[in-house]
């Protein structure tokens, strides 16, 4: 009896933890295949490099627990990081750029929300509105042209503070207070309610429009801190920046056990399929792995981490469903 | 007798890590005969059914069907081997038409193989004939009751032919007159030959269709014998292993004051006018036929839809009931009669289930008290006796009675004055059920206030102080507890009768 | 109500800082008036179609910027300026729209050179006169073309480095997307121009940087984990060199790195000029539209049938860069 309690014990924490056994046997063969992948440096420069997506993939791992998901997320970031830019070019106050950042962040979040509280518009049809929007917003403001000498704006993205990267520091911050309100607020016992069954939700009292609504605008402030980010790092102000990050985000939530069947998810798991992702990255440029080469890997390992994730859970769930039946 | 036997299982095995779900299971089917298997929620019946239908794998022993030994790995195959299930808890696609959902996966084909649209609907429009149901081949399954979704899975057996079907509670959600209609249709399969495993917890209907009964207790068969050989009390107690008191007897409780108005309630095209009063440690029973408007009064009464006319007052204070919220915060909560729908959060925990709506409870000082949360998720989960390995389990793979009694802990918890419970009992077994009425009991001897939907006569008769009647979106008779009968209860609900008087 | 009220402020909001900013103009005049309208006889106005590749390209939306500028300054020529979205598909319903439409003129710069060959003849066809750009599709008969030579673009930069990369150097290469015309050519151009010529030379990271500065930079943040040398950055664009250069501007290990890219972009310019920076050669979107212009007018009023032309692509390095930062300025893309 005892052995067989100690195995599912096992099984339990297997599956529980299964995204992470897979960041660290991509650790572990990353460490192998090259003598410079551990080293403080690097580790750091992974994690700077991965800051930006992460923090989307934040917002997006809320909205995706809660049924839904922002296409717009990369190019609100750009709108976000041209007005910033230029409100520090104009002003001179780093804070006012910052704040702009998140208001612009926000408001375009505001309106994916009406959209899909008030019109009931899908969420994937919302956000993709939203995303063209605010490219072309983008672009119309800057004339298609990057912004260059943003002079002290460069702080919040390249700088470092006891010998860590700001953009790890935001990452981490965010990590937390994603953490926080999922597991220690209402909204987020809500979001994943609402995810898990709207109707239900709604019927045990839960004003499901409203934490819709919230989950946008948090998305939208972390968006638009990712945006001072990324127009800091590159050091400049560019319309075109970050496309495709929408994905990287989803990708790395997705890595992380999000559900897209919502409901289900937690901001460790994405911070883990951000490494896993960026471990990935960091490891074949090392070894030098052929460019073209290198995609396939990728994709391939995404699927493979997925895979085994889902898998993994399926046997957790099967062995649950076993005991409480036979019980 | 000397009737050759269908489907035999031998000695068979199942084990999920750390407990024992089926134990060396023998039991026979014999051909064209009614075989009843009845055992408390989590016996082993529906973990059998589910090895007997390809869903799991036995550990050891054999299935064999017409004496010959079979394997069966999945559903499709079992169908192949003429194996059909109705399971308990439907599941649909909502978007899909009666006739879609009726061949789905089994399209007829035209000569050039494209799915044959014609013939689908002049088969559907046979079948619905047939068993006289006057359903329009194109309604979109979301438009459907329970109960007729339920029917139409019946029919989708019916309609591959199929030697063995096996019935998980077909009756659990379906009115009397269908009842009537599906029984007949058992006995013309069993004429033809077809052998049909039924589980059920109605002792009257087990009574009624069984030709075998065998019950089963924890993983194992107690008893299999035909069905002139027993009796009720002894199926009842064979399957809880104890003697129960055969039918509940409802204590006399102190009525108090009102607690609950509802004056002319009125909702366009559902019901018209609805007065009624709930009192303190008062249990008010709703009945009437499907779709006479009960559960969509209840639905407004705690806000899930909202209301055109009339005026509701709860302990003397009017109230403008707008949402699920402003209800909770009345102290008024309600157990749906679709538990998957409006019930659960399926992947979410025991815990997340049971704490939902009472969450500013455990959220306080700005953090989550994890402590204070686990301790009153343990306290009303033992309170209502849920089975589960764990509070972490998902809820989904609870039973259905067990997931029923964590939705009732998650309304304890929010403390309520008035419970509005639409078909608490419906598909949970006998045990779970006399623990509902209980804890009904215990309710209102606390003085709270209870309104109680059931299709089930009797227990609303066992249970209630006061019955209204409903038909047509109308209440047409209120009677007290000395009037109560079965049939004048269906007088007020086919409107064969009516009261005056009631609607003022 | 309330519901609207919120809109309008949003709305108000977004517009306020839309407009409220001061417009970074990224294009003013150039230097010179082109060659004034002559013929003041024919008043006749010529309706002329700039398809651009993408709008939401920087080269491109500045080459397009230049083109509208540099219309304007010419009475008889009437500019419509169409988006091709990066994509073919469009490209090529843009240039079937503006045959059925008339142009006199179509200018074409293309997403795909070969994907957009077929409508360029169609166009030529129509007896419609085509000029191809940036880059040119070459071997269409009745064609013109204004380009920039992108192996020449590369191989003022070879010649530099030819002589200043240290012997048995490490060096990292950026690439611009594969397939991409100038792209390709800009690094066939390095290869035999100068690595054939330096084969002491080591590549010791090679990647696509997609002409992205953000990519670039994680590239070379990995480079320079794995080399404690990295002697010369090769980059196909200026964007990448000043992705690849914010990474090691602060680094006194890579203080002497070298460091190459083509564009002539403003941020190279001063990138040169703090000495970050090695050299560039500028590909003058000014230039182009000059030049596009006037064969568009040399065109139309009948002076020649085809013309197929070069700009220069002078090698911008710290001597000279001075010249180019003033023309930036003019531009009021520095400040």
């Amino acid at each position: 009896m005892s052995k067989v309690n100690k195995q599912s014990l096992w099984t339990s924490i297997k599956s529980k933890y299964s995204i992470y056994f897979v960041l660290i046997v991509l650790f572990l063969v990353c460490w192998l295949a090259n003598e410079n992948f551990v080293s403080v440096e690097n580790i750091k420069n992974i994690s700077t490099q991965i800051s930006v997506g992460t923090i989307l993939a934040f917002g997006q791992t809320i909205l995706i627990i809660s049924g839904m998901l922002d296409l717009s997320s990369a190019s609100v970031l750009a709108l976000a990081g041209v007005l910033s830019v230029s409100v520090y070019k104009m002003t001179g106050s780093l804070l006012l750029a910052f704040v702009a950042a998140i208001l612009v962040g926000v408001i375009c979040n505001i309106l994916n929300g009406l959209m899909v509280t008030r019109f009931k518009t899908p969420p994937f049809i919302a956000t993709l509105a939203m995303m063209t929007i605010a490219r072309g917003a983008a672009l119309m403001y800057t004339n298609g042209q990057n912004i260059y000498q943003i002079g002290a704006y460069i702080k919040f993205g390249q700088g470092r503070i006891l010998g860590m990267p700001t953009p790890v520091i935001f990452m981490v911050t965010l990590l937390v207070l994603t953490w926080y309100l999922l597991r220690h607020t209402v909204f987020g016992r809500s979001i994943y309610a609402i995810g898990g069954n709207e109707e239900a939700a709604n019927a045990s009292g839960i004003n499901v429009n409203r934490i819709k609504m919230q989950a946008f605008i948090i998305n939208g402030i972390f968006v638009g801190i990712a945006g001072v980010l990324f127009m800091s790092r590159v050091n400049g102000g560019m319309p075109n920046g970050a496309v495709g990050y929408e994905f990287k985000a989803l990708t790395a939530a997705v890595i992380g056990g999000t559900s897209f069947s919502g409901g289900i998810g937690t901001a460790s798991g994405t911070l883990a399929g951000a490494f896993i992702v960026g471990f990935l990255d960091n490891i074949m440029v090392l070894v030098g792995v052929n460019s073209y080469l290198q995609q396939i890997v990728r994709g391939a390992i995404i699927a493979l981490a997925v895979i085994y994730d889902i898998w993994a859970k399926t046997k957790r769930t099967k062995r649950k469903l076993g005991s409480a039946e036979a019980k | 007798m000397n009737v050759e036997v269908k489907l035999r299982v031998s000695n068979i095995e199942k084990s999920f890590p750390g407990v024992k779900a089926l134990d060396k299971i023998n039991f026979a089917v014999k051909k064209g005969t009614v075989h009843v298997l009845c055992g408390e929620n989590g016996a082993g019946k529906s973990t059998l059914m589910k090895v007997i239908n390809g869903i799991h794998k036995p550990d050891s022993g054999q299935i064999l069907i017409d004496g010959q030994v079979v394997e069966i790995s999945n559903p499709i195959q079992a169908r192949s081997l003429g194996i059909s299930m109705i399971f308990q808890e439907l599941n649909y696609m909502p978007e899909m038409t009666i006739e879609e959902s009726l061949f789905v996966g089994n399209w007829p084909k035209d000569k050039f193989g494209k799915v044959d649209w014609k013939e689908i609907r002049k088969r559907t429009l046979t079948l619905l004939e047939k068993e006289q149901l006057s359903y329009d081949p194109e309604t979109k399954l979301k438009d459907l009751t329970v109960s007729d979704i339920q029917m139409l899975e019946i029919l989708k057996a019916i309609s591959y032919n199929s030697d063995i079907i096996i019935m998980d509670e077909p009756t659990s959600a379906i009115t009397q007159k269908e009842v009537e209609v599906l029984f007949k249709k058992i006995n013309e399969l069993k004429a033809r030959g077809t052998s049909i495993i039924y589980i059920s917890h109605k002792m009257d209907e087990i009574f009624r269709i069984a030709d075998e009964i065998t019950v089963f207790r924890d993983g194992c068969v107690v008893d299999s014998r035909p069905k002139d050989a027993y009796d009720m009390e002894t199926v009842i107690t064979q399957m809880v292993g104890r003697k129960l008191e055969s039918v509940f007897q409802k204590e006399d409780i102190k009525i108090g004051g009102t607690v609950l108005q509802v004056k002319g309630l009125t909702s366009d095209g559902k019901f018209d006018n609805v007065s009624f009063e709930v009192s303190e440690g008062e249990i008010v029973g709703f009945a009437g036929l499907m779709g006479a408007g009960r559960t969509e009064v209840m639905r407004v009464l705690f806000g899930l839809d909202p209301y055109q006319a009339g005026e509701i007052t709860i302990k003397n204070k009017n109230v403008n009931i707008k949402n699920v919220k402003t209800s909770i915060d009345r102290k008024m909560v309600m157990l749906s009669e679709d538990r998957r729908r409006f019930g659960i959060i399926p992947v979410r925990s025991v815990r997340e289930n049971v704490s939902l709506s009472s969450l500013r409870k455990f959220i306080y000082d700005g953090r989550l008290h994890p402590e204070v949360e686990n301790q009153t998720v343990t306290d009303f989960c033992k309170k209502m006796n849920v089975k589960t390995p764990d509070y972490e389990t998902s809820i989904e793979a609870l039973s259905g009675g067990n997931q029923q009694k964590v939705v009732l802990a998650k309304w304890m918890v929010t403390n309520p004055d008035i419970l509005i419970l639409d078909e608490p009992t419906r598909g949970i077994d006998v045990g779970a059920k006399h623990e509902i009425y209980k804890l009904m009991t215990m309710l209102a001897k606390q003085g709270k206030a209870l309104i109680m939907v059931s299709s089930e006569l009797p227990e609303l008769i066992m249970m209630c102080d006061k019955i209204y009647v409903m038909s047509k979106g109308k209440i047409t008779g209120v009677l007290r507890r000395e009037e109560f009968s079965q049939e004048r209860i269906m007088a007020y609900a086919t409107e064969t009768i009516s009261q005056e008087g009631v609607n003022q | 109500m309330k519901k609207w009220l919120v809109i309008a402020l949003i709305v108000s909001m977004m517009a306020s800082l839309l407009t409220g900013c001061s417009q970074p103009a990224p294009a003013a005049a150039p230097a010179e008036p082109a060659a004034a309208p002559t013929a003041a006889a024919e008043q006749k106005e010529y309706r002329v179609a700039y398809i651009a590749r993408a709008q939401a390209d920087s080269f491109a939306a500045w080459l397009a910027n230049a083109v509208k500028e540099e219309a304007a300054k010419y009475d008889n020529i009437k500019l419509d300026v169409f988006d091709g979205q990066a994509n073919d598909d469009t490209e090529n319903g843009l240039i079937e729209n503006a045959i059925t439409n008339k142009y006199d003129v179509i200018i074409v710069q293309p997403n795909n050179g070969e994907a957009q060959r077929p409508y360029v003849e169609k166009a030529v066809a129509a007896g419609i006169k085509v000029i191809t750009t940036n880059a040119r599709i070459s071997g269409i008969p009745g064609s013109s073309s204004v380009d920039a030579d992108p192996y020449m673009q590369a191989k003022v930069n070879c010649d530099l480095a030819v002589s200043q990369v240290p012997q048995n150097a490490k060096v990292v290469v950026l690439m611009g997307p594969p397939g991409n015309f100038h792209a390709d050519a800009r690094r066939e151009s390095w290869k035999k121009e100068f690595f054939e010529k330096r084969p002491d030379v080591k590549i010791v990271g090679e990647e696509i940087a997609n002409w992205n500065k953000d990519e670039a930079m994680n590239y070379m943040e990995t480079w320079v984990q794995a080399n404690d040398k990295i002697d010369a950055i090769i980059a196909m664009n200026d964007n990448m060199a000043a992705g690849a250069l914010e990474v090691i501007k602060d680094n006194p290990k890579f203080k002497n790195t070298l460091a190459y890219g083509v564009d002539g972009t403003a941020e190279a310019c001063l990138l040169i000029e703090k000495g970050l920076m090695t050299s560039t050669s500028l590909q003058s979107a000014y230039d182009l539209a000059t030049s596009l212009l006037d064969t568009t007018n040399k065109l139309v009023t009948g002076a020649e049938k085809e013309i197929n032309m070069d700009i220069d692509c002078p090698l911008i390095t710290k001597d000279n860069v001075q010249k180019y930062i003033e023309m930036h300025k003019k531009a009021g893309a520095i400040q």
